[in-house]
């Protein structure tokens, strides 16, 4: 027997899974309380093999793919402990980090300070010379400069540098001569060019992924050898491999040479989970994956089967953070979870968050000392969560605590206990739907004609949600609770080579086009040479270009049918698909317009094999003796809600609301007119009744 | 919904505030001129049919005001003959709108056959048809010298048809004609999807209850800016700024006055302006909602930023305005064509100035002003196309932030009237675009307005043309006068720009620029800072210490200024505060005369702005 496994090592939480080819999945969930890696993954791997009695030895050396998530990069990020990195950019250019691409959130707001840049001004070094837009040199390359600045940087003892010069995607020769120079002073150092990291025009993205990349490089080069050597020594001799943001994974060295792209790469699995399910149970393939954890809420869309894909994924807020720039599996994170907190403002009205009660002191239900009312509260109050044996038993909830909380927001509102707790759990889904709405909205998609697919804690809220956006198509997965995981196991590894060249429908050059198709085709090619002991049989390349109506801004991907391009029917059919994509995202296309393309990108897709059972969950593990039914308030009175466990969740069951399914980590809520059936893959579809 | 509903009202304010998203998001992603969808030069908001602003995006604070102004002409001129389907075109300024250059589509909604709603999206333009290649005509006479095309509310779609001779006559007039009607397409669209929100808003929540939360919003509103005001201290301040002069026309500038009369016992606040001059020979004249939106945003900015900005809280504001003055309502024929920057951007910093006079804690030191070189509108032919022409305008860099009680300045903040929302343009965009080379953009350190909070610095910015010359047009301020600090705060910087000619040789230019640039030559400027916030002794010595590690600042200012003693070096990376002698030294200058002052005359040294 050999195993799949995939682990998505969180800050909070390790998640696992482990399939075999033919058997069942088994699902696992602990909390990550160890900084080292390979520790945290034994210990998920031992709560796994424990429950199908097999050593994680064993399992580790009948592994074929072992796939690897880990937020180390973006938390790295974030605290900002990544390498003391050097940033090196044109004379004349130094603030282009700091500056950023300007904008704001709240243009009434002075309250807060402008962020520091990601590379300290201090770290930030200009080299002479310039490119034109044209690719001709303006100013030759200062290599006296450029030599002097190398020593600096050896003797100063930086460990990473980045290196972004104005129109290096024009003509990259003055990034590839600092890089010689680089190579030859201090031959130890790693670097990122940015031109060859993200070949795409407007400085400061390309200067933002190039820092974020280097300064990665020493610590996920540290992190993930180790891991595999520790995975080795006990055994383990099949391909390991690392998610990417990019919405597949990839070979530990790739990741290794380009680091960014394990950067929110969790939250990149969550919208392959989606497609998935959505697969199994033939509902379409306009989906929309939201998962709810304690203080956010991540939103990622697939649009025709296609996960949708930004170039506009920010670390932290956006305008203030710090830019990906790569094209990266668009999630975004919203401000909401089961621990916001529930007032009332001073105009009188219910509000919910932006503070939340977080995991320390927590809702004021966990007994921790907190005593303001979260969503979490409500939800607890109403009798929705399992009070006295939640999370498996491992807590018992303080129901009291939880009321006196809501009580004070009650007397406030002049309501009694449970509409207060009614209301902050009505307006709590309706600032999900409403977050939701926007998210999809942004990319064009009409929640109406999609279908959610729920992880984590949204089970709570997501028939509500799915009410309130007129969304009739819905699955909760029974991997709800470790989606990124699930995403993982079906996920392909997918590499992007982009080049960048500006050229107008209306004055196009075929054969420019063709030679920068066929490098790109040439330099996957290459890549994929490199990939030995995988089945390449049904690799494919495809192609995308990132178009515009001439005169806009901002590109559009669309996709490029037919490679090499031929004839002027094959420029036609761009034109077309762009007028398309223009349509759907907009509700408009102009035909009279030329369409300028910006960025050419091809796309390397190697499956790693199909018939993967879909994960089933563990077995419950529920106190036989507990009622079966619990009282719940849906309206304003209390009525005997029926209560789901694993064990009674046969394929084909329909339950009626008012319901709860309730699963060891995780909870769906079942209105009263509302319905749930199981699939025969053991999903749960949710539907109104009628 | 019969009393107020804290819930229901939450739910259906979110809604609303989600169907101004998807408004926004249609105009901005469609639109083809940056101004739009890069500066976000636009707004999106929703009125109700009886002309009250329910709720607005969050846009510019220039365009906070006025759209309810706006559909009131609409249902004036065309009461009795208004109709599902109608889309108005609306830029006339001395009928509610900002300036000729914003033109803003208002679409009626309807429901169950009765007038709930008015859908307005605003954005402003690359080109209007102005007498000459830019929408800030400061030397225009009068609208006719203007020479932009008006509409006061002129129906350019009937039964979701467009008329179409009125888009012929546009395009027979404005320059880019494309440009200007994806422009128009795009902010038709926006209004719309406006317009089919919230009719579905409408149908699940029947006409009874929209209505009653129409009004329970508005009395929300009204409550949280009655609970703000209570907060405040009683205070009368009276507070003046001046326009920098312009030639001939304004030899000594134009010189503002707010009058402001907190009262937190009738929980009201009255800004009066009508201690100002008549209107002016020229195009700074403000309008009657970049007056009121200026003065508004200064108060806004000044409090808590939650609450709600619409006709409900502004029942709390009372803004006094003269008919025929500088800033108030202009008189027909004076140019209102820069009514959205200048004369506003000194207003917006005069309030929010006269805020930080209430005590410490309270308001903000004044913002830097003036559209410098990296806000030029630039024009001319591009040899790379085959001698196609452009007109717009660039945004890649504008004035620093002011210092705040809490915070520093922001280096992106651009302008006062609009406060760090634009997005900026990658110089790799613009030199794709236009047919020039830029040589330098960067922060030019020791430069903001110091202070506890100090103002953001300058920005440098140099370029010029490729092969082949082009015309350059900034209506700059802030040349003269800079941003004032406030409680002990020091001024920010004054703008400067020169020409450089082909020799090295260097002109110092106006602040009213209108250039042509030929291939050799460049310009180069440095935009305005922005002023500190209270004693720069006070400032918090980690806070110089991190600003001269980072080269916002030198260790001479943080001596001479601030007063912080530092060891070490920056490049040793052992920089460290030596805080014995920092107090010493504190205390010497607090005993003394206080801290050196900004250098003699409050503008960047001419050799500080280098280029390469």
């Amino acid at each position: 027997m050999t195993f799949k496994i995939s682990v998505d090592a969180g800050s909070r939480f390790t998640d696992v899974i482990i399939s075999n080819f033919g058997g069942k999945a088994r699902i696992g969930k602990t909390i990550t309380n160890d900084a080292n890696p390979f520790a945290a993954v034994c210990a998920a791997l031992d709560e796994v093999g424990a429950q199908i009695g097999i050593p994680k030895t064993e399992l580790l050396r009948n592994c074929d793919y072992f796939i690897y998530g880990t937020s180390y990069a973006h938390d790295a990020i974030v605290s900002r402990s990544v390498a003391k990195t050097a940033f090196v950019t044109t004379e004349g250019f130094p603030d282009i980090l700091l500056l950023r691409e300007g904008g704001k959130s709240g243009p009434f707001d002075f309250s807060q300070d402008f962020p520091d840049p990601f590379i300290p001004r201090r770290h930030t070094f200009e080299i002479g010379g310039r490119i034109s837009a044209e690719g001709d040199e303006l100013y030759p390359f200062d290599g006296f400069g450029a030599r002097a600045l190398a020593r600096t940087l050896r003797d100063r003892e930086y460990e990473a540098v980045a290196i972004c010069l104005l129109w290096s995607v024009a003509d990259p020769s003055h990034e590839l001569r600092f890089a010689e120079i680089l190579k030859e002073l201090a031959p130890d150092l790693p670097f990122t060019l940015s031109h060859q990291l993200l070949p795409i025009v407007r400085e400061y993205r390309r200067a933002s992924a190039t820092a974020l990349d280097a300064s990665l490089k020493p610590l996920m080069r540290r992190h993930l050898v180790g891991l595999e050597e520790e995975l080795r020594a006990v055994g383990f001799a099949g391909q390991f491999l690392v998610n990417s943001a990019a919405g597949g994974c990839l070979p530990a060295q790739a990741a290794i040479e380009k680091p960014i792209y394990t950067v929110r790469s969790g939250p990149a699995m969550a919208p392959i989970a989606g497609r998935i399910f959505s697969q199994m149970e033939g509902m379409g393939s306009d989906i929309i994956v939201c998962d709810l954890g304690g203080t956010s809420l991540d939103v990622g869309l697939v649009k025709g089967g296609r996960i949708t894909v930004s170039r506009d994924v920010w670390v932290g807020p956006p305008h203030t953070g710090d830019l990906l720039g790569i094209s990266a599996v668009d999630v975004r994170s919203v401000g909401a979870g089961t621990g916001a907190i529930a007032w009332v403002d001073d105009g009188g009205l219910l509000r919910i968050g932006p503070q939340s009660a977080g995991s320390d002191p927590g809702p004021a239900c966990y007994g921790h000392g907190g005593d303001a009312p979260t969503v979490f509260d409500a939800a607890a109050m109403l009798g929705y969560v399992p009070a006295d044996d939640f999370l498996g038993g491992k807590m018992a909830l303080d129901l009291d605590a939880a009321h006196r909380a809501i009580g004070t927001l009650a007397t406030r509102l002049g309501v009694e206990v449970h509409d207060a707790a009614r209301n902050i759990m009505m307006l709590a889904s309706n600032q999900m739907a409403c977050a939701i709405h926007d998210v999809a909205i942004s990319q064009g998609m009409d929640p109406r004609e999609s279908t959610i697919v729920g992880g984590g804690a949204i089970g709570l809220h997501i028939m509500d949600i799915a009410e309130e956006l007129g969304c009739s198509r819905v699955i909760m997965p029974r991997a709800a609770s470790v989606l990124s995981a699930a995403g993982m196991q079906y996920a392909d590894i997918v590499v992007e080579e982009a080049a960048s060249l500006l050229m107008r429908t209306d004055s196009f050059d075929l054969r420019a086009a063709n030679n920068l198709l066929a490098d790109l085709h040439h330099r996957l090619s290459v890549f994929a040479a490199g990939l030995t002991g995988y089945d390449l049989s049904e690799a494919s390349i495809e192609y995308m270009v990132e178009a515009r109506y001439a005169g806009q801004i901002w590109e559009l991907e669309t996709s490029l049918p037919h490679v090499p391009l031929d004839d002027e029917s094959s420029i036609a059919a761009l034109v077309a698909s762009f007028h398309a994509a223009h349509q759907r995202a907009f509700a408009m296309q102009d035909e009279g317009s030329a369409v300028e393309v910006v960025n050419w990108k091809a796309r390397l897709v190697v499956p790693l094999g199909n018939g993967i059972n879909p994960p089933t969950a563990v077995e419950p593990r529920r106190d036989p003796a507990s009622p079966l039914s619990r009282s719940c308030h849906f309206g304003s009175k209390a009525v005997a809600a029926i209560v789901y466990g694993t064990g009674d969740l046969v394929p084909g069951l329909v339950l009626r609301g008012p319901a709860i399914v309730e699963e060891p980590a995780m909870t769906i809520l079942v209105p009263p007119d509302m319905s749930v059936t199981v699939s025969e893959a053991g999903n749960f579809l949710l539907s109104p009744v009628g | 919904m019969t009393e107020f509903d804290p819930c229901l009202t939450a739910i259906i304010a979110n809604r609303i505030e989600s169907i101004i998203r998807e408004m926004t998001q249609t105009l901005m992603r469609a639109t083809r001129s940056t101004v739009i969808n890069s500066a976000r030069d636009f707004s999106c908001s929703i009125c109700t049919a009886d002309d009250q602003l329910l709720m607005a995006s969050d846009g510019l604070p220039i365009h906070l005001f006025g759209s309810h102004l706006q559909t009131r002409t609409m249902t004036e001129f065309h009461a009795g003959d208004i109709a599902e389907g109608d889309c108005y075109l609306h830029n006339d300024p001395y009928n509610g709108n900002t300036h000729a250059a914003d033109h803003s589509f208002l679409v009626p909604v309807f429901f169950e056959g009765e007038h709930l709603f008015t859908a307005v999206a605003k954005a402003h333009q690359a080109d209007i048809g102005n007498a000459e290649p830019t929408n800030y005509m400061a030397g225009a006479a009068d609208i006719y010298e203007e020479g932009a095309l008006i509409f006061p509310a002129v129906r350019v779609q009937r039964n979701y048809r467009t008329q179409e001779d009125i888009v012929r006559m546009c395009r027979a007039r404005i320059r880019v004609p494309d440009q200007w009607y994806g422009d128009f397409l795009a902010a038709i669209s926006s209004a719309r999807s406006g317009e089919r929100r919230l009719k579905e808003l409408c149908a699940r929540y029947g006409l009874t209850t929209i209505k009653a939360f129409s009004r329970a919003w508005l009395d929300y509103s009204e409550r949280r800016m009655e609970q703000v005001i209570r907060g405040l201290p009683a205070a009368i301040l009276r507070n003046s700024g001046t326009h920098d002069p312009f030639g001939t026309l304004l030899p000594k500038g134009i010189p503002l006055t707010v009058g402001i009369d907190i009262d937190p016992e009738a929980a009201r606040i009255t800004l009066d302006l009508t201690d100002n001059i008549d209107n002016v020979n020229c195009g700074f004249n403000a309008s009657e909602a970049t007056a009121t939106s200026a003065v508004l945003t200064g108060v806004f900015n000044s409090i808590d930023s939650t609450v709600p900005r619409n006709s409900g809280a502004f029942r709390r504001i009372t803004v006094l305005l003269r008919e025929g003055s500088v800033a108030g309502k202009p008189a027909f024929p004076h140019s209102c064509s820069v009514a959205t920057t200048n004369v506003a951007d000194r207003l917006v910093n005069i309030v929010q100035s006269a805020f930080a006079g209430i005590g410490d804690g309270w308001g903000l030191a004044e913002g830097g002003v003036g559209q410098g070189a990296g806000l030029a509108v630039v024009s001319g032919t591009d040899p790379r196309a085959k001698g196609r022409p452009y007109v717009n305008q660039m945004f890649t860099a504008g004035a620093g932030g002011p210092g705040c009680a809490t915070a520093d300045g922001w280096p992106t903040y651009t302008l006062p009237v609009v406060a760090g929302l634009p997005l900026r343009d990658a110089v790799e965009v613009d030199e794709l675009k236009y047919p020039i080379a830029f040589r330098s953009l960067r922060i030019l350190p020791g430069t903001g307005g110091a202070g506890r909070f100090r103002g953001a610095p300058a920005i440098e910015v140099a370029y010029g043309p490729r092969e082949i010359s082009f015309e350059a047009h900034w209506p700059c301020d802030g040349t003269y006068y800079p941003a004032n600090g406030v409680r002990g705060g020091q001024n920010g910087l004054r703008a400067r720009h020169f020409r450089v000619k082909e020799g090295g040789e260097r002109d110092e230019l106006p602040n009213i620029v209108s250039i042509r640039l030929q291939p050799g030559e460049y310009v180069i400027g440095s935009h305005a800072s922005g002023g500190g916030y209270g004693n720069p002794l006070e400032r918090d010595p980690a806070r110089v210490l991190h600003d001269v590690l980072e080269g916002y600042e030198d260790a001479g200012r943080a001596h001479d200024v601030y007063g912080v003693v530092l060891t070490g070096s920056v490049h040793d990376g052992d920089l460290a505060i030596d805080l014995q002698r920092t107090d010493e030294l504190r205390e010497r200058h607090a005993g003394g005369s206080g801290a050196a002052g900004p250098d003699q005359d409050g503008s960047v040294p001419q050799d500080v702005l280098r280029s390469i």
